[in-house]
């Protein structure tokens, strides 16, 4: 399993309502990867806070009550005279905007989800026109240069961590900081010898497996000692 | 022996004056190591949770329901807070000496009830564990340092270092997982003949000797580099990557 389909359970493993063997495997994969460990914290977070405000979001004590004085105070504005009167010879525009609107629930109801299928058809039509003028426009793109994308993409994130690195670089001592490049060097290997198997082999998935694994291990080394 | 000659008088101070400046320095380095011994209480499904800056963590079991924590430091200003939860014992050395960059080593030697769930981790710095029958076991050093875990006999283990040897001696448990990872450094797994484990091995450097857990259901992938299959009853799930190094299966 990835780290998608992790974090999918995460709800569940939450709540408990996971199996033994698929709570076990959760849990010990999040004690390894520190995105999806983030992600259960916010979720956590959120349950949290949800069970600590639970009751305060309950309905009014009489409901009916309160819709009557809603509905009462409807009916005297209505009574009231318009703030607004309209001339005979107002134009539409004029009107429009000076006009009482009063809809049902219902109405409003059914605006929304007109309004709701008007955008979903829209994006979906956007989105396929994209995808056909991507599949078109451009020519398909190989496996070996997705691989040069998203480590194009992972090496932005390890510019940044390694920029925070360095400013606490100072601070450390001399064997800290021999220890920590000496290692770092061994990742730099792992992540090179994959780059030179996939530049021989673009379809390798072993060479790929291992350089995510060393990026993703690059990434967690940085962060940890960026925290120093 | 002359002592009255000048010659020998001089070897004489010379030798004198060496031996208490030994005695000096060795005094000197054991005053200015620190040395913690606290004891806590425990039930037997305990978990023990430490994080370190760098040093030695060696963690053995004993027959009490307490666990006994004895950090040896160097620098005596290190921050050192063990607090009791509702689960066990938190170790948070690099918590507690955050932005200070005068802790240096600090070696532990916890004694904890056998059935505990133990999770360390150290910058840098050897961990040894032994004789564990709970529920996780987990080290993690994330730079240099050797790993031992001997007599391990829990559901769930992960080691992980950079650089150094992983050796781990024990049982894998039906259902159980197990992952051990290096980058450059041997992982040999010392088994019971008997065991059964779904394995993904992988290491780049096409060194795994899978020794008497060789069977014909296995896969060679990569031109060597990863072997998967079913070893037993492909009970346990079991993940062993080495970047640089070798990954050895021996039969206890």
């Amino acid at each position: 399993m990835n780290c998608e389909n992790y974090q999918d359970l995460l709800s569940d493993f939450i709540d408990g309502s996971l199996s033994p063997q698929d709570h076990n495997k959760v849990e010990t994969h999040l004690s390894v990867c520190g995105a999806c460990a983030e992600a259960r914290s916010d979720l956590n977070a959120i349950v949290g806070f949800c069970l600590e405000h639970r009751g305060e979001y309950d309905a009014v004590p009489n409901e009916r009550a309160l819709w009557l004085r809603i509905s009462n105070m409807i009916e005297v504005e209505l009574a009231a005279p318009s703030r607004t009167a309209i001339p005979e010879n107002a134009g539409w525009w004029f009107r429009l905007m000076n006009r009482s609107w009063q809809l049902s629930f219902p109405q409003v109801a059914a605006s929304i989800a007109a309004i709701a299928i008007v955008v979903a058809s829209g994006t979906v039509v956007g989105v396929r026109r994209f995808q056909d003028r991507g599949f078109q426009g451009t020519p398909i793109v190989s496996t070996g240069s997705s691989v040069e994308a998203r480590y194009r993409q992972r090496q932005q994130v390890i510019d940044y961590w390694n920029q925070r690195v360095e400013l606490n670089k100072a601070r450390w001592n001399p064997q800290m900081r021999e220890t920590f490049d000496r290692n770092m060097s061994v990742i730099d290997a792992a992540v090179n010898d994959s780059m030179r198997q996939l530049n021989q082999n673009p379809h390798d998935e072993v060479s790929e497996e291992i350089l995510n694994a060393a990026l993703n291990d690059k990434v967690e080394l940085l962060k940890e000692f960026a925290a120093l | 022996m002359n002592f009255h000659s000048p010659a020998t008088r001089t070897r004489v101070s010379f030798a004198a004056l060496t031996a208490l400046f030994l005695v000096f320095v060795i005094a000197g380095s054991a005053l200015a190591q620190q040395k913690v011994s606290r004891k806590f209480p425990a039930g037997k499904n305990v978990r023990l949770e430490l994080k370190n800056l760098s040093g030695t963590i060696t963690v053995e079991t004993w027959a009490r329901d307490e666990i006994r924590v004895t950090a040896m430091m160097d620098a005596p200003a290190v921050h050192f807070n063990p607090r009791q939860t509702d689960a066990g014992l938190v170790i948070d050395i690099v918590g507690d000496n955050r932005g200070r960059s005068d802790v240096g080593d600090v070696n532990f030697k916890i004694q904890v009830p056998a059935r505990s769930s133990v999770d360390l981790e150290t910058r840098s710095g050897q961990i040894s564990v032994s004789n564990i029958q709970g529920e996780l076991v987990r080290a993690h050093v994330w730079t240099s340092g050797d790993i031992t875990l001997s007599g391990v006999n829990a559901a769930r283990v992960f080691a992980a270092n950079t650089t150094g040897d992983i050796y781990f001696d024990g049982e894998f448990a039906s259902g159980g997982t197990y992952e051990f990872k290096s980058g450059q450094g041997a992982i040999t797994l010392r088994l019971p003949a008997n065991c059964g484990f779904r394995l993904v091995a992988t290491a780049p450097a096409k060194q795994i000797s899978m020794g008497p857990f060789w069977s014909d259901g296995m896969k060679l992938l990569g031109e060597g580099r990863r072997i998967i299959g079913d070893v037993g009853d492909g009970r346990a799930s079991v993940t062993v990557t080495n970047y640089q190094g070798r990954i050895n299966f021996v039969r206890r």
